[in-house]
């Protein structure tokens, strides 16, 4: 390994990503731009879902039940409808996400105690707005019915607590997010993600030399295949860094992330994890002999086991067996791990060794394998 | 004499069988070439003849599929990384970094040739001046003209002082001044004692050449020197301007004693056994036909009709 070619290769490909534009904005800006769209767009909280009502029983406390339901700015009543043939119009023009149907005996079977027959229709094709308006009117009712309840009990005079109808006394603590907002959750994760976009650049670093014959030039030279793949993965790592101090202050500054770890240690491990990504893409620029390839392979092997198979979005828990093992295979999971462990509870290398290995590993690894595979000659 | 030729220099170049093969064609068929060290070596033949691959072969940039050879005294299929450091090799489309300078360029090159630090200054100025580009030396290269592009790829490819330059069709697209320009470079250099192999599509770059190889469909037709190529073309050549030149040309090529007739626009090149006899002859059968012409004169040959005479001729076969 001679250090002369290696710092030729870094120093040229510097000046390639500080010169040429295109490469400037996709190792620079887009990963930021990312970060700030996505973390807007994945973390909208439902708000105002409109729905529809239909009320059989008409009477005062089934119109004090709508009211409780509709108060707020979580579902809108969109309309009070008289039959089961208008909200079946509103809901196939899209016009409400759900509808909530009350029993003629509503009324009267609430105050004998006899429970509350309700009916709750959502709109299957968007399960988000829907699965919340449930979750919302089912609260609504039980906190509804509670009271009902209590001030029934209270009217017949009889001697029982309210506790005793309700045996189940459960109060959920959330740690290091008390409030669980996901975005709190969602944002290390996304970070990992988003660093993504170097790997994409050195794929397509590669395969830009190619194609322009700049590759032919320097293959003709004595210099190594290892020296010549580190000489071009090195300075988009040093890239990749820049945005790993960018993009924790945005998220503290921007997203009121807390930051309870050491950033140092942040640091040195978003480095380990760059030099795994991009080994990664390196080896995608290898085998593939153009850009657009090199682009819709990296999407294929960064991009879309980043986004889906890393457990930002979906449990790696809830996986199964096989696309464990394949998410435990993926750089993008370990230093999710390593990103939320470091933002949230603010955990240290005794806990986090097992992904630094398993990154160091990729990176070796992946890197081997490009520099064995990239041969010094043309097709 | 035999004992002059005994102690003679073994070729720098040479190959046996060199074949290469891609997916469905053979590019490169069972090339035998010895090359001499100090030659002026010029390749030429139709587009697809195999003239790129040859060159390519021999830089190590491609597998053998078969066949061996030897450059600078190293085994091309063993030992490609030693033969680099005495090979300078500019592809025919531009291949340099154009985000990066002129004298950023040269020293991308210096460092990978290792070229000592010492001589570097010294080294690149001298190249910079000889190239013409000591002005635009902080100019990017995507910024520069055609010509000084091939010029500064030259200057890369001579950066570690090679002992052999493989150039590859290196005055394609280059203006007529500037093709001038780049040829003394290259007489420069080959006196100085390069030995330089070079493909070209222009007959008269070939005729500067020492020995010049005639590649076609991946062989190695013909290999002499200019004068012997030239002489290879039967019979004497006629030129003539007609007004009609395809009636005039399916006219002449009708008559006893033409062997063939090759267009160059409306020019008529016409090959006879005899010039002499043949000349009257041609002017009366056209006078005839009432076949105007103007500027009929014999000509000597150039490498141009030898070139396409013996391209007719493989065709033909």
């Amino acid at each position: 390994m001679s250090f002369r070619h290696l710092r030729a290769v870094i120093r040229k490909e510097i000046n390639h990503i500080l010169r040429d534009r295109t490469t400037f904005v996709l190792v620079m800006l887009v990963p930021t731009a990312m970060l700030f769209i996505m973390a807007y767009a994945l973390t909208v909280d439902i708000k105002h879902v409109p729905i529809a009502v239909l009320d059989y029983d008409r009477s005062p406390t089934s119109r004090a039940f709508i009211q409780q339901v509709t108060e707020g700015e979580d579902l809108d009543l969109y309309a009070q409808v008289d039959s089961l043939d208008d909200i079946d119009n509103l809901l196939t023009r899209g016009e409400i996400k759900a509808a909530l149907i009350i029993a003629p005996d509503f009324e009267h079977d609430l105050l004998s105690l006899r429970g509350i027959p309700l009916q709750i229709i959502v709109d299957g094709t968007e399960p988000k707005s829907g699965g919340f308006a449930v979750d919302h009117i089912g609260g609504r009712a039980e906190e509804f019915i509670s009271e009902a309840l209590a001030s029934r009990i209270r009217a017949l005079n009889v001697n029982v607590s309210l506790d005793s109808l309700q045996p189940i006394d459960l109060r959920v603590r959330a740690l290091y997010n008390p409030s669980l907002k996901p975005r709190v959750d969602i944002i290390p994760g996304l970070i990992s993600m988003v660093l993504g976009f170097p790997a994409l650049s050195v794929a397509l670093t590669l395969a830009h030399e190619r194609e322009h014959g700049t590759l032919e030039q320097v293959l003709v030279t004595p210099v190594g295949r290892a020296e010549f793949l580190l000489g071009k993965m090195i300075p988009y790592i040093i890239v990749g860094l820049a945005n790993v101090i960018i993009m924790p202050a945005i998220a503290r500054v921007t997203f009121h992330i807390p930051f309870n770890g050491s950033f140092p240690l942040f640091f040195l491990l978003s480095a380990v994890f760059l030099f795994a990504i991009l080994s990664m893409g390196m080896l995608v620029g290898v085998f593939m002999p153009t850009q657009p390839a090199a682009l819709a392979l990296s999407f294929l092997v960064i991009f879309f086991p980043g986004f889906f198979m890393t457990g930002i979005f979906f449990p790696i828990a809830s996986m199964p067996a096989e696309m464990r093992m394949e998410a435990m295979s993926l750089p993008g999971t370990h230093y999710a791990t390593i990103t939320r462990g470091v933002f949230l509870p603010g955990v240290g290398l005794d806990v986090l060794w097992p992904n630094v290995l398993a990154l160091l590993g990729m990176g070796i690894a992946f890197t081997a394998v490009a520099a064995l595979s990239f041969r010094k000659k043309l097709g | 004499m035999s004992f002059e030729s005994a102690n003679e220099v073994p070729p720098i170049i040479e190959t046996h069988a060199l074949t290469r093969d891609f997916k469905k064609t053979r590019a490169v068929d069972s090339l035998d070439l010895s090359i001499r060290p100090g030659e002026l070596f010029g390749l030429v033949g139709p587009d697809g003849a195999g003239k790129t691959t040859t060159l390519r072969l021999l830089a190590g940039l491609l597998n053998i599929t078969s066949g061996s050879a030897k450059v600078a005294g190293y085994d091309l299929a063993r030992q490609p990384e030693a033969i680099k450091r005495k090979i300078g090799y500019m592809a025919q489309q531009f291949n340099l970094y154009g985000e990066l300078s002129v004298l950023e360029n040269l020293s991308f090159f210096a460092d990978l040739y290792d070229v000592e630090v010492s001589e570097l200054r010294e080294r690149t100025e001298r190249l910079l001046a000889f190239a013409g580009l000591t002005e635009f030396k902080d100019r990017r290269a995507a910024q520069l003209s055609g010509g000084m592009q091939k010029k500064l790829a030259l200057a890369c490819t001579l950066i570690h002082q090679p002992e052999i330059l493989l150039l590859d069709e290196p005055t394609t697209g280059v203006d007529p001044i500037s093709r001038r320009e780049f040829w003394d470079i290259l007489t420069d250099l080959n006196l100085a004692g390069t030995t330089i192999v070079v493909s070209t599509p222009y007959m008269d770059e070939a005729d500067r050449c020492l020995r010049v190889g005639l590649m076609y469909e991946g062989r190695m037709v013909v290999c002499a020197d200019p004068q012997q190529i030239r002489a290879r073309i039967e019979g004497e050549l006629i030129e003539l301007r007609p007004d009609d030149w395809q009636a005039a040309c399916a006219l002449i090529e009708s008559l006893p004693g033409v062997l063939e007739v090759q267009t160059y626009g409306n020019l008529l090149h016409v090959l006879v056994d005899s010039a002499d006899k043949r000349l009257p002859e041609i002017e009366t059968a056209l006078r005839k036909h009432g076949l105007t012409y103007r500027g009929v004169r014999r000509v000597t040959p150039r490498m141009e009709e030898a070139f396409i005479s013996l391209i007719r001729r493989l065709e033909v076969d």
